[in-house]
């Protein structure tokens, strides 16, 4: 629903600038889905005149107009039709805004335009857009057009929860927010004439569907003048976006917005036999919309009818039969209410989505229609002329009666853990409306009013009433203690599932080593996993420390399971190892070590069976990191002695080493009584924690164009590194390059000895443009010839 | 011109209804519907008739072009169907045979058992705290109440490191160092890794074991039975109850050993709960206000519930694991029983 601030302000006194406003709105639960300020527009437009118009020699439909800005003459090239010397017309000056675009110096065929004119809808005053708006001829040029039209405003486009059918106006509105910033509220308190004659020798009423039609007032006015309506009411009802049609429709949906109840009004003349029925439609009777579409009605169907035809479908739409036109002289204004559920069958049935049937179907309040009735006649004798029928016609079959709701201040207490003292309560309710009805020790009963059908509980009482103390102005209980980081809790399951995925067991060992261990691993008496943590009761000799390392564990897990004829292993261990630390503890740290050893894979029927090799477990490391969002880490030559020389690998990341992997020495596997090839590596869990890393990962655009392959392949000299080599590629490849993925590598037959063929899958991919053979062949032309520039290689 | 345009079509159709290869369908469309072919040269033969029969002849041609479009394509799916079922029949799979699998890795026993504890409690809103194996001894001692010459503090019981350095014996020093940090209500469990100088057949000198530790206003035995009765039963079985005996714990007052239906005979007796029904499942206790002083917490206002059960002893008694040695044996023929 649109919400013009400046209407807003006819009944509220406030003086909130648009934010502080939105704010007020959110925060009672009254959600801003959009704000428009309206009316900056017309402060860039000067009111000119054309003091002489002559055709455009280069085009049939431009003009050459010269204008008087109220300082000098300028010349605006202009395509209406109706610009005609002396009109008074509306400029848009050189750099003036429209939103849309800003005007600009132009050559239009060949003609200097310093300017624009504009019409109505340009300038956002109406939706006309059939040439240039023509201006008042007393206006002055010079004048800035918000000088005459003030059109400043702004307009909220708010969201109203289907349980508040009251603030589906603007003074319901007004009502919440005067409750909510303690601001008198202005009502319309509308007073009719006493009028003449009677309305029960003019019009009757019948009833006959007293279950779907609640409530069914009408009031009469003869001798209305139809025609435009006054500027105050256009206004209005453009502000929010509604079309003006003529005074007595106009008023009738004027009254709409502010009271929210949808009126109808009828042409007296055209209702036959003066008798107006409220009934159920009837199977194979045809309705006639205003919109000129016929709707077959059933009986589930409330229809306005008088004895020969139906004139409305109640709540939701007229027909044309009963209209108001300009030849209408006397009005019936019909204000009704209609059960809810059987408006919001029809409108969906016969999907007629009208702003009446938007607020009959949130169920409306049948004691409102008669002060909209009131207000509607009081705005059109005003603005229509014509002379009161004296008299309302009225069929409310069963009226409310008062609704009491009792609330408790204990219980208020209970549910917002806030003591509001019963006199406050009493304050917040009485300011939206509800009226103390009786007051006892501990409880109060509250009369609901009308237009409240939503407040029918206690609870719902204490949710108004906290809504005006405050969401926020409770204050939290802060019982929830933050102990335990859930990132690596669930990072470490992750690496864990991850490996076990990989064929991975997990192994557990005692705590316990034998510092012979390390002696066997060859770690060096500087290294810090020297410095480790002496028992001084141990089990026996080899438990004396904490061990300082996990993997010999694993290495007697690996002879002990070998021993059983289980030669294809692949284990881990996720546990803690220690050292002395400076404090009076030990240095704690998780770590994870795996070891891998005999084939690649599981032995089956049609697969290859094949030895695991250094590249099995670099991928495994590789995917443990990544698991870890680790990104853009460094390898280096490891220094751990345990690998044999020249096949170990540590990774690091700004200069802290955090994992190591490598192919074991032959020796240091025979010390632990292991005769075959095995694997290892070594993740250091905490270190690697203790880094700053992207635990989420931030999603990166797709390529939009179709990514382009190309294989390239090549015999190299076996002194560079894969990693420079890419890395030359990337560099010459420019910034389409989006993957290098290594495709194959050969040595043997047909390659010198020293050399071997590489072959390497190159994807160029652009979120800007199809990259075409020409871009492509550019940049691979650049690639090889900076790889043969620096490694001489060959293509093949 | 009818006349032969009619025949042409017949025997068109006639061609294609007998074509047996999808190579011969290609050259029948290019010999009847291609731009060269006869059809197309009665298009070109519109010249000859007089204009008015030009329109009505041209649709007719017209008409014999889509009919043969449309024998080609029925005929060319006849084909590929029947392609398609000879397919079938030479493709004969013995389903018998075992599918290529990958080889799936396993968790331990003990930590499968450690998570679904982890899990369990987290789902009820506790928060799982770590702290060191290696303690002092008054986080492990002093702190818990335990006096300076109880017997739990010798060496045949504690692995030292230093005078008063050890290996933390229970998981309560994580309690205690929460306690001093967190002010309630805290909810916590500590699952960890604990030492005692015992090695045998029943006994590991590594062992693991959780705590679970509720301090709030309010906290009572009524909650301590309701929590170990739900523990128990979404462990081994919606049969199992629990009981709770008077006991000694220096950190707990009362306090209670609790045992459990033995989950392998629901109570009647077997071999495993040496015919009582019942097996011991660890110890609990209302926090003693001693406790609570030492750590700064108020023991008017607070209370606080703790109990503490052997991780690897709920492991081997789910999994139906009778010797202890197998759990640190790691055994893959062992531990590939639990994928
Ligand atoms: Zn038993």
């Amino acid at each position: 629903m649109k919400l013009s601030y400046k209407w807003l302000r006819n009944y509220i006194d406030i003086d909130l600038n648009g934010k502080a406003l939105e704010h007020e709105l959110t925060f009672s639960g009254i959600e801003v889905e959009a704000v428009e300020h309206q009316g900056e527009l017309l402060e860039q437009i000067i009111v000119a005149e054309i003091k002489s118009r002559e055709a455009h020699p280069g085009s049939e439909h431009l003009s050459i107009c010269q204008v008087d800005n109220g300082e000098e003459i300028l010349q605006v090239i202009c395509g209406a039709a109706n610009c005609a010397a002396g009109s008074k017309v509306a400029l848009a000056p050189v750099g003036a805004d429209l939103g849309e675009f800003k005007i600009k110096r132009a050559k239009l065929r060949g003609e200097e335009s310093y300017g624009m004119l504009c019409s109505e809808k340009e300038l956002g005053i109406s939706d006309n857009h059939d040439g240039i708006m023509i201006l008042d001829e007393n206006f002055e040029p010079g004048r800035h057009l918000s000088d005459y039209y003030d059109k400043s405003d702004v307009i909220f486009d708010v969201e109203i929860t289907p349980n508040r059918p009251d603030l589906l106006c603007i003074t319901g509105i007004a009502r919440d927010l005067s409750a909510l910033l303690h601001k008198s509220l202005q009502m319309p308190e509308p007073v009719l004439p006493a009028g003449k004659g009677d309305i029960r020798k003019l019009l009757k009423l019948e009833n006959q569907a007293t279950d779907l039609c609640t409530r069914y007032t009408a009031r009469m006015i003869k001798d209305v003048k139809i025609g435009a309506s006054p500027q105050w009411l256009k206004r209005s009802l453009e502000a929010v976006g509604m079309r003006s049609i003529n005074n007595v429709v106009d008023v009738t949906n004027y009254v709409m917005l502010e009271l929210g109840h949808p009126l109808h009004a009828f042409d007296y003349k055209l209702v036959a036999e003066q008798t107006i029925l409220m009934r159920r439609g009837q199977a194979g009777e045809r309705f006639t919309d205003l919109q000129n579409i016929t709707h077959d009605l059933n009986a589930e169907d409330l229809v306005i009818a008088d004895p020969q035809k139906v004139i409305a479908l109640a709540g939701v739409i007229g027909a044309a039969n009963s209209q108001i036109s300009e030849e209408t002289r006397d009005i019936i204004i019909e204000s009704a209410n209609f059960l809810y559920n059987s408006v919001r069958r029809t409108s969906k049935r016969l999907s007629i989505f009208t702003d009446s049937a938007y607020r009959f179907e949130r169920d409306m309040s049948d004691e409102q229609a008669e002060l909209a009735s009131r207000r509607c006649c009081e705005l059109i004798l005003q603005t229509a002329g014509g002379e009161l029928v004296s008299g309302m016609l009225d069929s409310y079959p069963k009226p409310v009666g008062t609704i009491l709701v009792t609330i408790r201040p204990g219980r208020v207490e209970k549910v917002l853990s806030v003591k509001i003292a019963p006199e406050q309560i009493r304050r917040y309710l009485e300011s939206l409306g509800l009226i103390l009805h009786k007051e006892e020790a501990e409880s109060m009963e509250f009369e609901i009013p009308h237009y409240r059908k939503d407040l029918t509980r206690e609870i719902d009482l204490i949710e108004e009433i906290i809504r005006l103390y405050g969401y926020n102005n409770i204050e939290q209980k802060l019982q929830i203690r933050k102990i335990m980081n859930y990132d690596i809790f669930r990072n470490r399951r992750q690496v864990q599932d991850m490996l076990v995925s990989l064929g991975f067991c997990e192994v557990v060992n005692w705590s316990f080593s034998d510092p012979a261990d390390l002696d066997k691993l060859r770690i060096e008496e500087a290294d810090e996993r020297r410095r480790f943590v002496t028992l001084k009761n141990p089990l026996g000799s080899s438990y004396a420390i904490m061990r300082p390392v996990l993997l010999p564990d694993i290495l007697r897990n690996v002879l002990s399971n070998i021993n059983y004829g289980q030669k294809s292993l692949k284990l881990f261990e996720m546990n803690k190892v220690f050292r002395q630390s400076s404090g009076k503890l030990a240095q704690e740290d998780y770590h994870l070590c795996g070891v891998m050893t005999g084939n690649r894979e599981q032995v089956f029927w049609g697969r290859k069976v094949e030895d695991l090799d250094f590249y099995d477990i670099k991928g495994v490391v590789e995917d443990i990191l990544s698991v870890m969002r680790l990104r853009n880490w460094e390898e280096r030559n490891s220094d751990e002695r345990y690998y044999q020389s020249g096949t170990g690998l540590d990774f690091y990341l700004s200069s802290v080493k955090l994992a190591s992997m490598g192919k074991l020495d032959g020796k240091v596997c025979r010390s632990y009584g292991i005769e075959q090839v095995c694997y290892s590596f070594d993740i250091y869990l905490d270190a690697i924690y203790r880094q700053k890393r992207e635990l989420i990962p931030a999603y990166q655009e797709i390529a939009k164009f179709p990514p382009v392959l190309r294989d390239l392949s090549f015999v190299i000299s076996r002194e560079f590194d894969v990693s420079e080599i890419r890395k030359t590629i990337l560099e010459s490849g420019g910034k389409q390059i989006s993957q290098i993925v290594l495709f194959d590598e050969y040595k043997g037959k047909n390659i010198a000895a020293e050399k071997r063929s590489l072959t390497f899958s190159l994807t160029f991919s652009s979120s800007k443009k199809t990259l075409n053979d020409d871009i492509i062949a550019r940049e691979m032309h650049n690639i090889i010839q900076n790889l043969e520039k620096k490694y001489r290689i060959e293509l093949r | 011109m009818i006349e032969e345009l009619k025949r042409l079509v017949e025997q068109a159709a006639q061609e294609i209804n007998q074509a047996a290869r999808q190579h011969d369908l290609m050259q029948l469309k290019s010999q009847y519907l291609g731009k060269k072919s006869a059809v197309n040269g009665f298009l070109q033969r519109l010249v000859e008739l007089p204009t008015a029969e030009r329109p009505g002849f041209g649709k007719i041609v017209n008409e014999a072009k889509q009919k043969l479009e449309a024998l080609l394509k029925s005929r060319l799916e006849t084909l590929k169907d029947a392609e398609y079922t000879q397919e079938l029949q030479s493709e004969r799979l013995d389903l018998s045979m075992p599918g290529r699998r990958f080889e799936r890795g396993v968790l331990h026993p003990i930590t499968q058992t450690w998570r679904d504890i982890e899990d369990l409690f987290l789902g009820l809103g506790f928060q799982v705290a770590d702290g060191p194996d290696v303690e002092d001894e008054y986080h492990n001692f002093d702190a818990l109440n335990t006096p300076q010459d109880h017997p739990a503090r010798d060496l045949s019981d504690t692995f030292y490191i230093k005078d008063d350095v050890l290996l933390r014996t229970h998981t309560s020093p994580v309690q205690v160092r929460v306690m001093e940090n967190t002010k309630p209500p805290i909810k916590i469990i500590c699952p960890g890794r604990t030492y005692r100088n015992d090695n045998d057949a029943t006994h590991s000198p590594c062992f693991h074991q959780v705590e679970a530790l509720v301090v709030d206003e309010g906290i009572s035995l009524a909650d301590l039975r309701d929590m170990l009765n739900h523990f128990a039963q979404e462990l081994f079985g919606p049969e199992i109850a629990v009981r709770i005996r008077p006991h000694f714990f220096p950190f707990t007052e009362p306090s209670a050993e609790m045992d459990m239906v033995c989950p392998k005979c629901l109570g009647s007796g077997c071999s495993l709960c040496k015919e009582t029904g019942w097996l011991e499942l660890g110890g609990a206790g209302i926090v003693d206000p001693n406790v609570f002083e030492i750590v700064g917490i108020d023991g008017e206002k607070y209370t606080g519930y703790a109990f503490g059960l052997g991780i690897d002893r709920i492991a081997m008694l789910r999994f139906g694991i009778t010797d202890m040695r197998l759990l640190f044996g790691n055994d893959v023929r062992f531990l590939r029983q639990f994928r």
